[in-house]
Formats: C-alpha cells, sequence, structure tokens
C-alpha cells in the first residue's frame, strides 16, 4: 500500500502540473538547498534576473499593475459606500440615491467605485491580450497564467455581483438574465443539457443556490452582497497574492 | 576661491534663476499633491457625518391639550419615550429616561409613583426623587401650541434640568419654579 503511495507521487512529480507548482526537488542536496533560497518570496522578492528589455513601458504597458491599482481603488471606495448602504430591499435603493444626492462625497466614492469597476474588467482583458501577445503564458509560466484565468473569472463575477446591489431596474433585471443563464447550465442547472435527467428542478439547482430563491428578491440582494463585499473580494486577494509571488519568481519573459 | 565657497555680500545671487524655478515647480508640485490628498481626506471626514437621519423626529407633535385629563397619561411612552402629565394648572411632558443609567421607569397608578426595574430608583409625578440610586429630577421637554391647528408640540431634545443641590430639599425641587414657559403649558 505505501509502495503504490509512493510510485504513485514519484510519477505525479514527473508531471507538469506538480513542476509548475513546485521549481525544484526536495531540499536532499546542495543545489535544491540552495534553490530552496533563491526561490523563498520572503529572502528574495525580486525577481533573479530581470531583461533590461522587460523593464520597458511598451512590454507590458503597466497593465497588471494598473488592474492592480483599480482593485485598491475599488476596495477602498467600497468600504466608504458600506457605511451608507444596507442590503435591504426596501432601503437599498434610496441609499444609493442618497449617496448620489444628499451625502458628502457620497456620489465621488460612487462615482470612483463605479468608474473603477469598468476600468479594472477593461485592464484585465488588456493585460491577458498583452501576456499573450507576447507569449508569456507559456513554460515555465503556465501557472502563473492558470491564476490570472482564475482573476479574471472572479473580476467578472465581482462585476456581475455588484451589478445587482443598486436595486434598480438594470440591476433587477440583469441579474434575472444571468440567473436564467445559470439555470441553463449543463448538469447543475435545471434547464441546461443532462440537468433534469440528474434531478435538477427550480428549486434545487445552481440557480436556486444562487439566488436563494427561484425569484431576484431579498435573499439574492443578501448574498449578492456579501459575495461581493466580503467573500470574492478576499479570495481575490489570496489569488492576487499568488499571482504576484509567481512573477517574482519567474521573472519577466522579455521581449520577442 | 573654490567653486563651492561664498563671496560676503554675494548669497542673495548664490541662487541662480535655474535653481530658482527648479526649487519653485517642486514647491508647486509636492504643494499640490499635499494640498489636494489633504482636500480628500477632509472630504472624507466629512462623508463620516450623515448629511439625513432616518430616525424619529426630535420635534414632533400630540395632539391638542383637551386630549389629556387630569393625571399620567402613558400611550406615548412606548413611541415617543414621553409621559403627558395634567395637573390642576396645566400640561408638563416628562421623559421616560431614568436619571440614574437611561432605563426606562414605568408608572404605577396605584401607588402614584414612576419606579425604574433596573436599580429601583423612584419619581413621584413632578419627576422628584423620593428613592434610589438616582441623582437628579426627571428631565421635562420643552412644549408649545402650534398655531395652526392647536397641537402641542414637544421638543424632545430641549430639556429642563434643575440642579438639585441649588434646592433646599434636595433631590425635590420646589415645583413653582418648574413650571415655566417653555416647559409648561397653562391650559
Amino acid at each position: 500500500m505505501l509502495k503504490l503511495l509512493e510510485r504513485i507521487l514519484s510519477v505525479a512529480r514527473t508531471t507538469q502540473v506538480w513542476k509548475s507548482i513546485f521549481r525544484h526537488g526536495f531540499p536532499s542536496t546542495d543545489s535544491n538547498r540552495a534553490l530552496v533560497m533563491f526561490s523563498n518570496v520572503i529572502l528574495h522578492l525580486h525577481p533573479v534576473r530581470v531583461r533590461r528589455g522587460a523593464l520597458k513601458i511598451k512590454f507590458t504597458w503597466c497593465l497588471g499593475g494598473l488592474t492592480f491599482l483599480f482593485f485598491i481603488l475599488l476596495a477602498i471606495s467600497g468600504v466608504f459606500l458600506m457605511f451608507y448602504y444596507v442590503p435591504d430591499t426596501r432601503r437599498a435603493y434610496s441609499n444609493m440615491k442618497d449617496l448620489g444626492t444628499v451625502i458628502y462625497f457620497g456620489n465621488l466614492f460612487r462615482a470612483v467605485h463605479r468608474w473603477s469597476a469598468h476600468a479594472m474588467v477593461f485592464s484585465v482583458w488588456m493585460h491577458m491580450t498583452r501576456v499573450f501577445m507576447t507569449g508569456s503564458y507559456k513554460p515555465p509560466r503556465e501557472f502563473n497564467w492558470v491564476v490570472g484565468v482564475i482573476l479574471l473569472a472572479i473580476t467578472l463575477v465581482l462585476s456581475w455581483t455588484g451589478y445587482l446591489l443598486p436595486w434598480d431596474q438594470l440591476a433587477l433585471w440583469a441579474v434575472t438574465v444571468g440567473a436564467k443563464m445559470a439555470e441553463a447550465s449543463p448538469l447543475l442547472g435545471s434547464a441546461g443539457p443532462f440537468g433534469p435527467e440528474l434531478g435538477m428542478t427550480s428549486s434545487n439547482d445552481v440557480a436556486f443556490v444562487l439566488l436563494g430563491g427561484t425569484v431576484v428578491g431579498q435573499s439574492a440582494l443578501l448574498r449578492f452582497y456579501v459575495l461581493h463585499c466580503l467573500a470574492l473580494p478576499l479570495v481575490t486577494a489570496l489569488f492576487i497574492a499568488v499571482h504576484f509571488w509567481r512573477i517574482r519568481k519567474d521573472g519577466f519573459s522579455g521581449p520577442l | 576661491m573654490k567653486p563651492g565657497e561664498k563671496k560676503e555680500g554675494e548669497s542673495a545671487e548664490e541662487v541662480s534663476r535655474r535653481k530658482f524655478f527648479t526649487m519653485m515647480g517642486l514647491g508647486v508640485g509636492w504643494g499640490g499633491m499635499v494640498a489636494a490628498l489633504g482636500g480628500v481626506g477632509a472630504g472624507a471626514l466629512r462623508y463620516m457625518i450623515p448629511s439625513v437621519l432616518y430616525e424619529p423626529p426630535t420635534i414632533f407633535k400630540i395632539g391638542t391639550p383637551d386630549n389629556y385629563g387630569i393625571g399620567v397619561d402613558t400611550k406615548l411612552k412606548k413611541e415617543r419615550q414621553i409621559w403627558v402629565v395634567r395637573n390642576e394648572r396645566g400640561i408638563y411632558v416628562l421623559v421616560s429616561i431614568c436619571r440614574h443609567l437611561g432605563c426606562t421607569p414605568n408608572w404605577f397608578g396605584d401607588q402614584q409613583l414612576f419606579r425604574c426595574p433596573c436599580h429601583g430608583s423612584i419619581y413621584d409625578t413632578r419627576g422628584n426623587v423620593v428613592g434610589g440610586p438616582a441623582p437628579r429630577t426627571l428631565w421635562r421637554a420643552a412644549i408649545s401650541i402650534d398655531p395652526v391647528d392647536g397641537q402641542i408640540v414637544v421638543n424632545f431634545s430641549t430639556r429642563q434640568d434643575p440642579d438639585p443641590k441649588g434646592t433646599a430639599e434636595g433631590l425635590m425641587v420646589e415645583e413653582m419654579s418648574r413650571e415655566v414657559e417653555p416647559y409648561f403649558l397653562k391650559v
């Protein structure tokens, strides 16, 4: 049994996935012990080697840094908005209107949050386009590309969950459409391929869990609020940390 | 003479035009940034002071004086935190907040006393302390008559608070000194 486990591990260590996450063997040899020090993010925060060309603005266009700047702006302005916004269907819309018309600086914080959100979605796409164009997704950076794709997905979900919070007609129907799309997802949706065959109905499928009901109502607003303000930003920060760590370790690919 | 050395009487000319404008530019740039950050910081602080409140109003109407008979009326205690009291001379409004630690006392009609459930403070119908730990008499809220519809207007945040040490009776305040405008209506 132990032998089988060892064999599985030894095979797993030769796979690309394992090698993209763990870059060196166990610190049993002098060279591996040196690599442990070199690849430690705290001991060596900067990449070991950066090519001159990779530092040019025209190589990266600072798009990843801009995305991070927008994320910081969103976090700060979002915390300020949370002081006046209550995720209650009877109060959310008037809270939003108060921020826009009555509260000092309220319109500014709301505008910063809104425009930063649009800008972040845009800059994430541009960042990924740049990475694709310069071939920076290729090994040994394929691990960070996967982290980046996850971050793109979270960014889009953050944008979508924030869309519901003003609780106006646009928000309600946009999320209704989104929930209908979730309903049509394969296997997990009651209206999707193989969904009904797996026992999915409108009261147990993925859209039901997402909305906390069958219509976009109070429980949907509360779920989207918690996802938007707590769960997704935390997950995003975690993946951003991993993303930055990998950039430091892998370095920049340099101009083609 | 070395290049860095100063001649006497020439210190004013030491600053070249280039250096002057460099310093000015840096001053305007950094000063502008500090001013902008300061402005945003001040605005963010101002943001934390609410411009609109969703609280019960502190000035409200409680109906015309002929709605209130002789004695203590407790019907507004839950909604407005007040007792409306009429005596032979007129009407006053007691605030239902115990002066000890801020609990809400109860009215006992058979004893003609307000008793606080928290620590046992006891007040009479005039708000004087007749027992318990309360250090001051009950507040009376400012009242007036609305000239249009004749209703009593209560200003909950303007309160009469006589100093009990200033009276010979201690926690008993002389009643006629309390029955003054705007805390008493001769109706």
